[in-house]
């Protein structure tokens, strides 16, 4: 049974200036002593403060929050990329992040060839990898186009072959960061469709937006994010309304 | 923060080497993907990498042979074996030094494993080596040079240089994330290395600071390799010495790999 538990975790990034990056000043602060007791070279961001959720088959969780309020790292802590520096977290089942579609595909190998190889990095057999060609030769309606190096491909092209592998197997887990849109209008369609129909089979949802509507739409609990802890949670409205109020322009959500 | 990893960080490490190595099928396509992009777009493809060897090797081969006041038909088989070994040790660790900046994409945003990672630099050098390896069965038969069984203890030394290139991986690797300037130094100190490593030139010829040769992991390691081909037995003290490295770098890149693994991704 596919489950997320986050439990008082912390997310706290070291930032290492020019400075600090370098071994010359690590050992330069070994032999020549103590210049400064507080570790002054390294600046730490505090992405996320002590976050503890859970998450249960059946949720759709909304993550809410303005820019750089820790949406984008809340979800990659769920992905299990990021392990909380302090604190706990405990992900059951398949997790699929939505973040970064075209992550590891690489413009000189052939649209097939890159297929295979994000198909293997998803937890397929080399054989079962290959045998989901056709399939997204059909869905991307790219058909020959797939034996060609993925630099003579237009943008768009690019993204139907990356929707088409990201949605392939619908997993436990589906992280999003905002609902993709690619293609023309008719593409977007079946796109929509499909990931539509990837969000039904997931056990568990979590939808990062900015968009009132597609938050209400499929999702029916929500957390607000703020300088990297949650501030409100509750169902889609009463977070929204609280989002609305902390941004000061409820209007805009009605 | 003491510097014994916890028992959860064991357990996640060891978890992290087993799924790593499990996941062949990804490792295997990412190192072999790196030298097909490499050579993607030139016309003679990975026959490049088998002709700059070759075409280094009879140059240097030549003019040290002059040198070093030897003979061509013993020095060249000499040097085309020892600089084809030494090709792989120092690409592992010279790649070592961006396996994880390199990766960034995959690391951010999916828990795979690092050790992954670290076997794309082990493929991408072992299919480097094979293309390399080709020279030598030419150069032995161009210089007429006796093969004796002995050769066949090259098999052991070369899995067990696989495996301390494994473990150097994965702790290069992670100091040169968190360090940028190690990659700097690493490159300088390859170079400095391969003229005190006995690759160009013999043991034996180097009486006066024979510590040099002893001490030095880089020519254990060459010469576990090396030496069966060159149909000598290696010296114990070759055995002992890349048994010390093997036990230094398990103790090390298990500890710090451990303890610092899942750092990893907030250093990229």
């Amino acid at each position: 049974m596919a489950s997320i538990t986050l439990k008082n975790a912390s997310v706290e990034f070291p930032i290492f200036n020019a400075r600090g990056r370098s071994l010359r000043n690590n050992l330069i602060r070994r032999v020549g002593g103590n210049i400064s007791p507080d570790n002054s070279d390294v600046v730490t961001v505090q992405a996320l403060r002590n976050i503890s959720i859970t998450l249960n088959p059946g949720d759709r969780l909304a993550l809410v929050g303005h820019n750089g309020a820790g949406k984008s790292t809340l979800l990659r802590v769920f992905s299990g990329a990021y392990e909380p520096s302090s604190g706990e977290a405990i992900i059951d089942g398949k997790v699929s992040s939505l973040l970064d579609i075209t992550m590891g595909m690489d413009p000189e190998l052939t649209g097939a060839e890159n297929i295979i190889l994000r198909g293997v990095f998803t937890g397929m057999k080399m054989s079962e990898a290959k045998a989901i060609i056709p399939e997204i030769a059909e869905f991307s309606e790219l058909g020959d186009y797939l034996n060609l190096p993925m630099r003579t491909y237009s943008s768009g092209m690019t993204l139907r072959i990356a929707f088409g592998v990201s949605t392939v197997r619908p997993p436990d887990i589906l992280l999003l960061d905002e609902l993709i849109s690619v293609g023309d209008a008719e593409f977007a369609k079946k796109a929509r469709k499909r990931i539509e129909d990837m969000m039904e089979k997931a056990s568990i949802l979590v939808l990062a937006s900015h968009d009132p509507k597609t938050l209400r739409q499929y999702c029916n609990r929500a957390v607000l994010i703020s300088e990297g802890t949650i501030v409100a949670e509750g169902d889609v409205d009463t977070v929204l309304e609280a989002y609305g109020v902390s941004r000061g322009v409820q209007e805009e959500l009605k | 923060m003491g510097f014994i990893p916890s028992q959860k960080n064991w357990r996640l490490a060891k978890s992290d080497l087993v799924r790593g190595l499990c996941a062949w099928e990804s490792w295997y396509l990412l190192g072999i993907s790196d030298i097909r992009l490499r050579y993607k777009r030139s016309r003679l493809g990975q026959l490049w990498i088998t002709m700059s060897m070759a075409i280094f090797i009879t140059g240097i081969g030549f003019a040290f042979s002059f040198l070093f006041k030897q003979d061509v038909k013993n020095y060249m088989p000499y040097f085309a074996v020892n600089y084809v070994v030494w090709g792989l040790i120092s690409g592992i660790v010279l790649d070592s030094t961006t396996t994880f900046t390199q990766s960034a994409v995959y690391l951010t945003q999916e828990a795979l494993p690092r050790s992954i990672f670290a076997m794309r630099v082990i493929v991408r050098n072992l299919v480097l080596f094979a293309h390399n390896l080709i020279i030598i069965p030419v150069i032995f038969l161009i210089f007429k040079v006796p093969v004796t069984w002995t050769i066949l203890l090259a098999i052991p030394g070369l899995i067990i240089l696989i495996v301390i290139g494994f473990l150097a991986t994965i702790l290069l690797s992670m100091i040169c994330t968190r360090f940028r300037d190690m990659a700097q130094i690493l490159q300088n100190l390859m170079q400095m290395l391969y003229f005190l490593t006995p690759v160009m030139w013999r043991p034996e010829q180097m009486t006066d600071a024979w510590y040099i040769v002893i001490f030095n992991p880089f020519a254990a390691c060459l010469r576990i390799v090396s030496d069966p081909i060159h149909g000598i037995v290696p010296l114990n003290s070759v055995y002992y010495m890349v048994f010390a490295t093997f036990a230094f770098l398990l103790v090390t890149t298990l500890l710090i790999f451990a303890h610092f693994r899942a750092r990893i991704v907030y250093w990229l």
